[in-house]
């Protein structure tokens, strides 16, 4: 690895940390005044009152208290189906975006798109869908089919749809030539280039995102209920709003679980798939 | 010919089972969560004509958005600068390799597990609840989030370093610390960097949104004015959005590229 010879390489030595003279490299001094400048002129824009943060603290502290004090048991049952919503509607949403942005991948693609003009289209509106984060999406399919998991789904799945498109897109331009040209020679028209050159090579990085990407969307999912689109995340803002501390204990404890659950499960899949 | 051991048998390809066994998921999830997907079809003219009152951004108080997008910028790298001083000193005590205790390697993990399980909106709206409104329970909501992820690329890092490079430190009689600052960082200094600067334009993002649940910056402008019914005004902010983020995209992408 280039890392672990951090001398030898000639780009790297004006990087390099421990110089001849013991000293940080200019390079590394200058970065960091620069960023000390930048975050102090970026502090007025914050407004964060002078004293008011230590007070804000102190709060924080007794609020955390408060959660910690007393979980409510007999919400658990309720905790845990909503959570199984939750990780439910993540895995929808992913598996839609699966199946929907193979033939986009392919279509976005260079080495694989019919034309240019089409991968060049197809790349701009998953360019698109991906500046928003799924609880603007979600804001809006809840406002054309109402409160509940659907809107929650199709804004997940959309996102991951100008996710996966984009790496399976990346992927299948990665794959050398010498795969599609041993299959060329063979007398394979485009289509079967595309079936058994391209996708077989860019098959297993596809599903290793796939695996991050739900990974993700588990996460996103819990806090989609804030604006109405099914799972935990709506329970929570209830709790919050009446000030049942007890319950919002569980319900977080609930998400950690799952999240950490999940994280080590498709850990321990993406490295048999791979 | 008795003596031939018989052919090994041929792999079952489990492609298919795996197929269908995800097929019946798919059904059985949908069925519990009482899904029906021709709704969004349905909801489609709603949608549309949602979509229809963005149509005229109305630009008049541009000089306060942009000083809103300028706080929200803010945040983020505020929130940033917080994670990665979180990170910096969490992830060497959570490499395998160079943490001084196998029990605090584990506590190490486990809480940037923890960080990076909960999302920043949650953290985010714990923090509004608990400070009130403003950019400030915005900026440690991402720093606690960020620093669970930073720390777990940046222990990562630490431990894929050639252990030659912590021996001959060790063996000069460095500590704990003197390693980490000597042999750790600067072996990983490259990746460091850009991995921060990536999450950068993140963060940037993410505290474009935190607005909504009343933690500062100009999501909270954009959900006063759609609650108002502004959407003039709605629409030009979206729209100061979008545009920041691209350009901070093309910003990180550059800065990435400068310092490989």
């Amino acid at each position: 690895m280039q890392s672990s010879r951090p001398f030898t390489d000639a780009g790297m030595a004006a990087m390099a940390w421990p110089t001849a003279s013991g000293l940080p490299s200019r390079a590394v001094v200058l970065g960091a005044v620069g960023i000390c400048v930048v975050l102090t002129a970026a502090l007025s824009m914050l407004e964060l009152g002078r004293g008011g943060f230590l007070a804000s603290l102190g709060r924080l502290f007794e609020y955390v208290g408060n959660i910690i004090a007393t979980p409510d048991w007999e919400y658990a049952p309720t905790v845990a189906s909503k959570m199984l919503e939750t990780v439910e509607m993540a895995f929808l949403g992913t598996a839609l975006a699966v199946v929907m942005s193979l033939p986009l991948g392919l279509l976005a693609a260079r080495n694989s798109a019919p034309h240019p003009a089409v991968s060049h289209t197809i790349r701009a509106i998953m360019t698109t869908i991906r500046s928003l984060p799924e609880l603007m999406w979600a804001l809006f399919f809840v406002t054309a089919v109402g409160l509940g998991p659907l809107p929650g789904v199709a804004a997940i799945a959309l996102v991951s749809i100008g996710y996966l498109g984009k790496f399976l897109a990346e992927a299948i331009e990665a794959v050398p030539d010498a795969a599609v040209e041993g299959v060329v020679v063979h007398g394979a028209n485009r289509m079967q280039v595309r079936f058994y050159a391209l996708m077989p090579q860019a098959w297993p990085d596809f599903i290793a995102v796939t695996f991050y990407v739900f990974e993700h969307n588990v996460r996103a999912a819990t806090v989609l209920g804030i604006v109405g689109a099914g799972g935990i995340g709506y329970d929570m803002t209830m709790a919050m709003r009446l000030f049942r501390y007890d319950r919002l204990a569980l319900i977080l404890l609930a998400i950690y679980l799952a999240v950490t659950i999940l994280d080590r499960l498709s850990d321990r899949i993406r490295a048999r798939v791979i | 010919m008795r003596d031939l051991s018989p052919l090994p048998r041929k792999r079952v390809n489990a492609f298919p089972l795996w197929l269908a066994a995800l097929a019946a998921l798919f059904v059985v999830v949908t069925r519990d969560l009482e899904i029906d997907f021709r709704a969004l079809a349905w909801g489609a003219a709603d949608m549309g004509e949602f979509l229809g009152r963005f149509e005229t951004p109305d630009f008049s108080r541009l000089s306060r958005y942009l000083m809103l997008m300028g706080e929200t910028v803010a945040m983020g790298l505020w929130g940033t600068a917080l994670a990665f001083l979180g990170a910096f000193v969490i992830a060497p005590f959570a490499a395998r390799n160079l943490s001084p205790h196998p029990l605090i390697y584990r506590v190490a993990r486990e809480l940037l597990n923890f960080l990076r399980a909960m999302p920043d909106l949650l953290f985010a709206m714990l923090f509004v609840a608990a400070m009130g409104l403003g950019p400030l329970p915005g900026v440690l909501a991402i720093g606690m989030h960020v620093t669970g992820f930073l720390g777990k690329v940046f222990a990562e890092n630490l431990e894929r370093v050639d252990p030659g490079a912590y021996e001959a430190v060790r063996a000069s009689g460095a500590g704990f610390l003197q390693t980490v600052m000597w042999a750790g960082w600067p072996s990983v200094l490259q990746e460091t960097v850009g991995y921060t600067i990536f999450i950068l334009d993140r963060n940037v993002r993410m505290a474009a949104i935190l607005g909504l649940v009343g933690a500062g910056g100009i999501g909270f402008e954009i959900k006063t004015t759609m609650g108002l019914f502004q959407y003039d005004q709605a629409a030009a902010l979206v729209l100061v959005v979008g545009t920041t983020i691209l350009a901070i995209d093309y910003l990180s992408a550059w800065a990435r590229r400068k310092v490989r």
